[in-house]
Formats: C-alpha cells, sequence, structure tokens
C-alpha cells in the first residue's frame, strides 16, 4: 500500500480509549459501591480495608480498574497535549513521558495492594 | 474585544479561546469543553488518590487522620465537585462514543441535554448520600 | 413602509469592523460604523455601504451574492455567516461585530488566505460531482443516463474555523477535508485502500472531538461533522475486516 500519510501514526487509539471508557463506567460503579456503599458511613477504616483487599476477586478487580484507569488517563492527557499540534519529534517525546508516568504508577498501585493483602 | 485575532494568538491563549470560549457556539462545544475540563480535573485526580492511598503503607493512625480530613466540610465540598466530574465524563463520554462511532450523530445536542439532567439527577442523588447518610 | 417595499422603517445599527493592514493598520483594532440598516439588508450590504459611503479602505472579499461560492464566509457576532445571505436585523443585536475566519492566515481586514485550505483538499479528492437523490422514480428520457447534482459544500472555509482543534492543531485535516474524503469513498472512484489511509490516522478522522460546531456553521447543509462520523465507521468496520483477513 502506498504510505501517502504517516500511517504510523494510525488512531486506533480512539477506539481503545472508548472502549477503555466504557469498561471504567462499569468498574468505577462497583469501586463506588464496594468503597462507600458496602462500607460502613461510606469510608473504609484500615482493617476494613486490608480485609476487602485480601479478597482475591476484589484484588484482581481493583488492578485491572487501576491498569483500565491509569491507561485512560494518560490517553486522554495525550489526546488534549496533541491538540495543540505537535511534531512528530515532539509527539514521540509525549508518548514516552506518559508511558513512563503510566509505568510508574501501575508498579506503584501493584506494589500498593500488594503490600496491604500481604499485611497481617 | 481583545483585537488580536485567534490566528495571532500565542498557542495557549488560542486553545483557551478555541477550546472553552462559548461565544458563537452551541451546546457541541460546551459538552466537548466540560468534557475536557471534567478529564483534566480527573486526571489530577487520579495522582492525588494514589498520593492519598500510599497513606496506608503507614499504618492505622496515618489512614485514620485521613478519614477524619475526608469528613471535614471542604473535603465533601471537594468530593462533591469530583463527583459531578465523574459523572458528566462518564454520561458524556457514552454519548462522545456513540456520536463518534455515527450512532445518532443528528441527535446530538438531544443528546447532549439528557446528559445534563441526568448528571444533574444522579450527582443530586451523590451529594444527598455524602451529607445526610454516610 | 420602507422604500424597497418591505414593511418596517431602518434602524441605526452600530457594526465594529475588525481592521487589519500588515505595517499599516498593525496592531489590528475594531473600527466602528453606524449604518442605517433596511430590513432587507444583509451583512454584505453593509459592508458594501461602508465602504462606499464611510471608509473606501475597508477590504472584504464577495462573489455571487447567493451563497454559491463561499467566498464571503467571515463571522458575525463570533459566530461563521456568509456575510451575502445574513441578514442583519435578523442577528437581532444594535451592535454587529464582525471578524474575519479563524484558523486561517490573514491577508487584511476581513479576507483570510485561503490557499492552505484549498491545498488540503486535494489528497482527499474534491467530488463535485454526484449522484441525485431527487426524484429516483421519474422517468428519465432515453437520452440521459442519470441525473447528477453539484456536491453541497462551497468550500467556504466556515467549518474548519469554527473547529476548536483546527485551531490549535494546523496538521487537524479538519472537517471539510474529511467529509470530502468520506463522499470520495461513497464515490468509489479512487483506491479505497488509499482513502483509508488519509482518513485512518492521528490527523485524520481521530483528532475530532465530537464538538460538530463545523455542523452548526455549515451554511450549505453539508453536516461536515455527520460526515466525519460516517467515515470513523467505515474506517472501524475497515480496520476489523482486514483484523479478520475479510474482503475490504
Amino acid at each position: 500500500m502506498q504510505k501517502l500519510v504517516d500511517q504510523e501514526r494510525a488512531g486506533g487509539t480512539w477506539l481503545w480509549q472508548a472502549l477503555s471508557g466504557v469498561g471504567l463506567l462499569i468498574l468505577l460503579g462497583l469501586h463506588m459501591i464496594a468503597q462507600h456503599f458496602i462500607a460502613q458511613e461510606g469510608l473504609r477504616s484500615f482493617q476494613d480495608v486490608l480485609a476487602y483487599i485480601r479478597n482475591p476477586i476484589i484484588l484482581v478487580l481493583e488492578l485491572i480498574f487501576l491498569l483500565v484507569v491509569t491507561y485512560h488517563a494518560l490517553v486522554g492527557a495525550r489526546a488534549v497535549i496533541t491538540d495543540l499540534g505537535l511534531t512528530r519529534q515532539q509527539g514521540d517525546t509525549v508518548n514516552r513521558i506518559l508511558t513512563a508516568v503510566g509505568v510508574i504508577m501501575v508498579v506503584w498501585g501493584f506494589y500498593l495492594t500488594w503490600f496491604l493483602a500481604t499485611r497481617a | 474585544m481583545t483585537g488580536i485575532p485567534i490566528q495571532h494568538e500565542p498557542l495557549g491563549r488560542r486553545a483557551l479561546r478555541a477550546w472553552f470560549d462559548p461565544r458563537g457556539r452551541g451546546v457541541g462545544l460546551i459538552g466537548f469543553a466540560f468534557n475536557r475540563i471534567s478529564g483534566l480535573a480527573l486526571f489530577v485526580y487520579l495522582f492525588l488518590h494514589l498520593m492519598v492511598l500510599s497513606t496506608l503503607t503507614m499504618g492505622t493512625g496515618a489512614w485514620e487522620s485521613f478519614l477524619q480530613l475526608a469528613r471535614s466540610p471542604f473535603f465533601i465540598v471537594l468530593d462533591a465537585s469530583l463527583m459531578a466530574a465523574v459523572i458528566y465524563h462518564g454520561l458524556n463520554g457514552v454519548r462522545a462514543t456513540l456520536v463518534g462511532l455515527g450512532l445518532l450523530t443528528s441527535k446530538h445536542k438531544a443528546m447532549f441535554w439528557v446528559v445534563i439532567v441526568a448528571s444533574a439527577l444522579l450527582w443530586a442523588y451523590a451529594v444527598y448520600l455524602m451529607l445526610f447518610v454516610f | 413602509m420602507s422604500d424597497n417595499g418591505r414593511p418596517g422603517p431602518k434602524r441605526p445599527v452600530t457594526f465594529k469592523v475588525f481592521r487589519y493592514k500588515p505595517g499599516d493598520t498593525d496592531p489590528p483594532r475594531y473600527d466602528e460604523f453606524k449604518v442605517d440598516v433596511d430590513p432587507r439588508m444583509t451583512v454584505l450590504d453593509a459592508l458594501e455601504d461602508i465602504r462606499t459611503s464611510q471608509d473606501a479602505t475597508l477590504l472584504y472579499r464577495h462573489s455571487c451574492h447567493h451563497a454559491s461560492c463561499g467566498t464571503c464566509a467571515m463571522k458575525a457576532n463570533g459566530r461563521e455567516i456568509l456575510s451575502c445571505v445574513t441578514n442583519v436585523l435578523e442577528l437581532g443585536t444594535d451592535t454587529v461585530v464582525v471578524e474575519p475566519l479563524g484558523v486561517l492566515p490573514l491577508v487584511a481586514d476581513l479576507t483570510v488566505d485561503m490557499t492552505s485550505f484549498a491545498d488540503h483538499f486535494e489528497p482527499a479528492g474534491m467530488t463535485l460531482l454526484r449522484k441525485s437523490e431527487f426524484n429516483p422514480k421519474a422517468e428519465r428520457p432515453a437520452s440521459v443516463q442519470d441525473y447528477a447534482r453539484y456536491e453541497n459544500c462551497i468550500e467556504c472555509g466556515a467549518c474548519i474555523s469554527a473547529c476548536p482543534i483546527t485551531n490549535t492543531d494546523p496538521q487537524f485535516m479538519g472537517p471539510a477535508d474529511l467529509a470530502a474524503l468520506y463522499r470520495a469513498l461513497v464515490k468509489g472512484d479512487d483506491l479505497p485502500e488509499k482513502l483509508y489511509a488519509l482518513a485512518d490516522c492521528e490527523h485524520g478522522a481521530w483528532r475530532c472531538h465530537t464538538a460538530m460546531e463545523c455542523t452548526a456553521a455549515c451554511p450549505s447543509d453539508v453536516d461536515p461533522g455527520g460526515l466525519l462520523m460516517a467515515l470513523r465507521r467505515r474506517v472501524t468496520g475497515y480496520k476489523i475486516k482486514r483484523l479478520f483477513g475479510l474482503k475490504v
């Protein structure tokens, strides 16, 4: 196929952003119910948090939530920045920075979850 | 009237005018502007939320101190604003997804008003829960 | 009754007109002109009145005077219009602010440089004619193979001026381009792969954030926003078919 434009920048990202958004409607809904409706007085105490995160289903759901919300947030931020008109080089730099931020956030979130789940 | 045509504005001011100035524009731009503002607010909130959750690594005392703060009137106002952003961004996101895939495109204005009304009702319920139930 | 046969007296309206001439009226400013507007007057009529009786240096473009060439597109009270068919009194304000279109480089006063706008169309393929949708069951004379019609788009630039993204991202193809691309796809004359490649890139169909201000601004019923979304639907279907190795 003749490459007429910057084909490497194909925009399927929008579709994934839409899908992750729909996913967040469910995941965030579950998160809100668990944290504020089931918890007494709408906020979990320290012991409540430990008991909650030890449930393996909850653990998996919260980690999936973390991944999806981090992706959606960073792709959203990238869209706003890209709307300002970036050169190819600037776009690559922004991608690298946001990817690094995303990795740090996910790694920290996973560590935090492991820390709480394994705490006696 | 600034006297400066938008084409001549520096990028920052151009973005503010083109993205958020409703003068001469319709509900389409207002929906987009609210989505962008709520999205940016939620982006910042995500970092703050992770930072707050980090206090869990410091033990019961640190977390309970945060819970005290979370029950203060100032924090409840912040939480109410957060709920407005979450609800609007979520519902308008559904609208943007449908329109963005060429579904119900001609109904985008009516859908905007449905989003506004639904957001207002859900937000009112959320605030009621925060103030009187939790 | 006014002297042109239309009911209603003339009303004084103040026009705040954007003025800019590189090296002369620089920095830009707004000049005020008072015009006695009769009920039939359009914004273009008022500008002609100003130029002939108050300020001969006022610069603006016009041509057909009946909304088919797109030359006179500008902004009135912050909104994109065709000045030749926009009635002054129907704007509903005693002061009318007249400005050039956004996005495109300024030449002077109310004129902008349309070169980049025209250049953008070339890769998308500017279809001028398509099959007419009128009277499909009408009896056709034997000598007539088919009915054709001109496309609605008059290349006025109102849609790209109204778009929040074209104002900040110069690489974004823009609603006029992408609507033309969709029409080219539907028409089927060009290789679909070439057109899909143009649409399915970061600054193509996916840069749009569905503000739909392009459709609101279009004076010619093109619905560029709607066509852009229909293009996205097509591109999504194309990508899914390619993913599963189906015929596109």
